[in-house]
């Protein structure tokens, strides 16, 4: 272990403390509360869990996107060789160490695919039987699975490796590890692209089997890296309000978090803008239809929030350095993100499951709680393992004393 | 280049986590600086091949001009365009052209407003490449119209006849974001050359210098009021230029991708262009930076650190490119479409497979060879990659373009395309028209943004002390201290 005993920087604390466990036994109530409260809202349904089912996965999608944000986040950093996330690239690590755990909350959907994918169901309803049979290949169960498991097999190796390295580097303060994480992280960044715009594909897109879109994957991904951010600014304020990384992480780095913030929230709408434009003007029925179901009975409602709520608020609300700069505006746009960003997903997946009304109500809400809960409690457990801050990285000193210059 | 001169590179690419990299080496001095750059253009003649290169390449463009000549006189049908292919060589040509002129904007943008001090060596250049090449793109959507004494009615202007252009069309739409990014480009290169105009205004001997960079010095002092603007207009050019980056290729793209033809009409073309376009300018400022810096002594401005750093970026957006090709395939089977899949079916296998075999192999397979660190580093490695860039950027327009169109949905009017004489000179003469714009730019303009080279170098560093070069190889200056653990930190 390291001669470092006492875990300070300056005068910060930069441990998670007794405040792990606290998180830890809080996520968990919180999940199993909510978990149980959904599974019976669900239940009283009468529809055999399938309100419960799709709420289910559009949480599970959301906070996978969260960390796999986080994954692409550390690979970004090091292959442009950035100082500045440093102080923060604990945060990041630990964020998608929560893959694995995801991989357990996957088991709603994955154990029952049938309830939620209408091409593993009976009787496909979303598809001609030619069109069936054409897809069958890819659109089966068991390959579907089988490409589940890669993926989160693929990525907590990723998550494993820069955690690992990076808390070995805590000890040894060997500069060469962070040339070592440097030259890995443009093929993790190619392995990423590929499992993560593939995943967003088969988790979301094949719900309406037969609609497609080329952008679609990295649309998802997009959507993720903009809650990432709001989520690891979100993290980084609680943990200052609780007296941890005090003079650590300042205006300059929060003023870097609005400006991931900003610039993926713009990202993320230009590919939405993409993708609808060119459906809307080449209208040709196939591509149209489903976009058509979500520009009715109550949808284009959530539509046109989306527009307004997930792009032109927080792109004006963001777009000012003042705003970039202080926390108490960066918290209510990061929450604001949190929020739309949820509701974008909700938005792509719901109206497979109930195309005539908007369906939102406690049971989304409580699969949103547990899916959260459990996670949150992951991500306490992982984070209380280590110091919140990557004290052997060489340029810690540089992220330090960072400024936008 | 000979082999000694290739062994004369200083290697700063090793990557010391714990100091900055140099990015300016061999003991250059602010003032040395100023001389060296200064001194290219402040020669009282130029090297004989610059006058050889000027004939050939000016000769290049008189042949471009003698073609539109030709092309307005008696009409489009020189070219080989036919009626199932209406749009021919033209087209890629605009395509490729206005590719290749979004790597200026985005070093000089996005690399700015991402912290990338690197890109203060190169963005100059690459700036002034990026305006040639949009003027290069202009050129054949202007020709093509046919009746070019009536171009003037792409713009909304009232007229006696009350007719508007269709505001629907995306050929309108590239009038306006090409104008934009085009106008936007010129500002924000003429900005920053601004202080070094000064600095050639205030450095020259002749009258006739000292008007000419006096006029479009436009009164620089270099007073810290003039600083403050400066740095102000410069980052909110930055800012406006960021979005217009990634606007100009995504409306290009909605030229194919808004209609209904199989291969065009996917949604991930607006992404998959600007990578490409990125990808094609970074290449062609790799092109011409690689033999310019050699010929005008830049080595020490233009290290491989940077060869490097844009060598990564090439493989970046190469597999970005490769990215989009596979999942075009992947869905166009997906789909279940017949027409779809036939489109990708037949780019690959019918009469044009090998176009699309070329533009795999160049694009696709060439850039992954950056993945070495010998390759990415090696002078004439890097510079046969950028030639095959070019090469396959040009192909992958030609792809598109033409197999979608060659074979649509009546078989009966199915057409195989061949450019004629007059494509290939027009095409030709562009790239004369380019290389003459760059040649008068490295002859009368500072090829390297000074002030912000200078801002870069240790002596700038309020950290670094006196001015202290940094010196020529590794290992001459003692690490800087490692990060203190438990001491006081305050930022």
């Amino acid at each position: 272990m390291n001669e470092q005993t006492t875990a300070t920087l300056g005068a910060a604390r930069i441990d998670l403390g007794d405040l792990g466990p606290r998180l830890f036994r809080g996520g968990l109530v919180v999940g199993f509360a909510a978990l149980a409260a959904a599974v019976a809202l669900g239940w009283r349904d009468g529809d055999q869990l399938r309100h419960f089912s799709f709420s289910w996965l559009v949480s599970f999608a959301f906070f996978l996107s969260i960390s796999l944000g986080a994954l692409v986040f550390l690979p970004i950093q090091y292959v442009t060789r950035s100082s500045w996330s440093v102080v923060v690239r604990r945060l990041a690590e630990v964020i998608a160490m929560a893959l694995p755990f995801l991989a357990i909350l996957a088991l709603p959907v994955l154990l029952n695919l049938g309830r939620v994918y209408d091409w593993a169901s009976p009787q496909p309803r979303l598809l001609t039987p030619d069109l069936a049979a054409h897809k069958a290949p890819f659109l089966d169960p068991t390959f579907f699975v089988v490409r589940w498991v890669f993926y989160f097999a693929v990525w907590t190796w990723l998550a494993l490796f820069y955690w690992r390295t990076s808390r070995r580097q805590d000890r040894t303060r060997d500069a060469a590890l962070t040339r070592r994480l440097v030259n890995r992280s443009g093929a993790a960044i190619l392995i990423f692209a590929l499992t993560c715009s593939l995943a967003g594909m088969d988790l979301l897109m094949t719900l309406d089997p037969a609609w497609f879109s080329t952008i679609f994957g990295v649309y998802y991904w997009a959507g993720g890296f903009v809650a990432f951010s709001a989520v690891l600014t979100l993290i980084t304020v609680g943990l200052q309000r609780s007296g941890r990384l005090v003079g650590i992480v300042t205006a300059e780095h929060f003023h870097d978090y609005g400006k991931l913030m900003f610039a993926f929230t713009f990202f993320w709408a230009y590919l939405a803008f993409s993708q609808y434009m060119l459906y809307w003007y080449s209208n040709i029925p196939e591509e149209t239809a489903w976009y058509l179901v979500r520009q009715q009975s109550g949808w284009q409602r959530l539509g046109l929030l989306l527009v307004v709520g997930a792009f032109l608020l927080p792109f004006a609300g963001l777009i000012s350095r003042f705003a970039k700069r202080s926390r108490p505006l960066l918290v209510f746009w990061a929450v604001w993100i949190i929020v739309l960003q949820w509701f974008n997903l909700y938005w792509v997946a719901m109206p497979v499951f109930s195309p005539d009304h908007v369906p939102l109500g406690p049971v989304d809400l409580s699969c949103f709680l547990a899916v959260g809960g459990f996670w949150i409690a992951s991500v306490s457990r992982l984070a209380a393992a280590d110091r919140l801050v990557p004290v052997g990285d060489p340029r810690l000193q540089d992220s330090l004393s960072f400024e936008n210059a | 280049m000979n082999r000694a001169t290739i062994a004369a590179e200083i290697d700063n690419t090793a990557y010391d986590p714990a100091r900055p990299t140099e990015l300016v080496l061999g003991g250059e001095t602010f003032t040395s600086v100023t001389d060296k750059i200064c001194g290219i253009v402040e020669k009282p003649r130029p090297p004989r091949a610059w006058y050889i290169a000027i004939t050939v390449t000016g000769g290049l463009t008189a042949v471009l001009l003698a073609a539109v000549f030709h092309l307005i006189t008696t009409g489009i049908g020189i070219w080989g365009v036919n009626s199932t292919v209406g749009w021919g060589w033209a087209i890629v040509n605009f395509v490729f052209w206005v590719g290749i002129g979004h790597a200026g904007t985005l070093i000089s943008a996005i690399l700015f407003l991402l912290r990338q001090k690197w890109r203060t060596s190169i963005n100059r250049f690459a700036e002034a490449m990026t305006i040639f090449a949009v003027i290069c793109a202009g050129l054949f959507p202007a020709i093509h119209v046919g009746r070019i004494w009536l171009a003037y009615w792409l713009f909304p202007l009232p007229n006696y006849q009350g007719m508007w252009p269709n505001f629907r069309s995306p050929l309108l739409w590239d009038v306006f974001a090409v104008g934009t990014y085009a106008t936007v480009s010129v500002l924000f290169w003429y900005t920053g050359m601004v202080p070094d105009l000064a600095a050639l205004r205030d450095r020259a001997t002749t009258r006739w210098r000292q008007i000419v960079y006096g006029v479009f010095a436009i009164g620089w002092r270099g007073s810290h009021r003039h600083w403050h603007r400066f740095e102000k207009a410069y980052l909110i050019l930055a800012g406006l230029a960021t979005p217009l980056v990634l606007s100009v290729h995504s409306v290009v793209s909605f030229d194919f991708a808004v209609s209904n033809l199989p291969g065009w009409h996917t949604t991930i073309f607006p992404p998959y262009f600007v990578a490409g376009a990125v990808f094609s300018g970074f290449a062609m400022v790799g092109t011409l930076l690689v033999p310019a810096r050699q010929w005008f002594g830049l080595k020490n401005f233009v290290t491989l650190h940077h060869l490097d750093n844009m060598n990564k970026i090439v493989l970046a957006t190469g597999s970005m490119v490769g990215f989009a090709y596979a999942t075009e395939f992947f869905i166009a089977w997906y789909s279940g479409n017949p027409n779809e899949t036939f489109a990708f079916v037949n780019r690959a296998f019918g009469p044009y497979a090998w176009a699309y075999w070329i533009m795999v192999t160049c694009n696709v397979v060439s850039p992954q060879l950056f993945w070495f660190k010998r390759i990415r580093r090696s002078l004439p490695a890097m510079w046969i990659i950028y030639i095959f860039v070019n090469i396959g950027m040009w192909f992958e327009r030609f792809v598109i373009t033409v197999t979608s169109l060659s074979r649509d949905f009546l078989p009966s009017s199915w057409a195989y395309y061949r450019p004629t004489i007059f494509d290939v000179l027009t095409f030709a003469g562009s790239v004369g028209l380019f290389l003459t714009l760059v040649l008068l730019f490295v002859r009368y303009l500072p090829m390297v943004a000074m002030a912000e080279v200078k801002t870069v170098m240790p002596a700038a560093s309020v950290h670094g002390g006196p001015a202290h070069p940094v010196g020529d190889y590794h290992g001459d200056i003692p690490h800087g201290a490692a990060p203190a653990l438990g001491q006081e930190v305050r930022p």
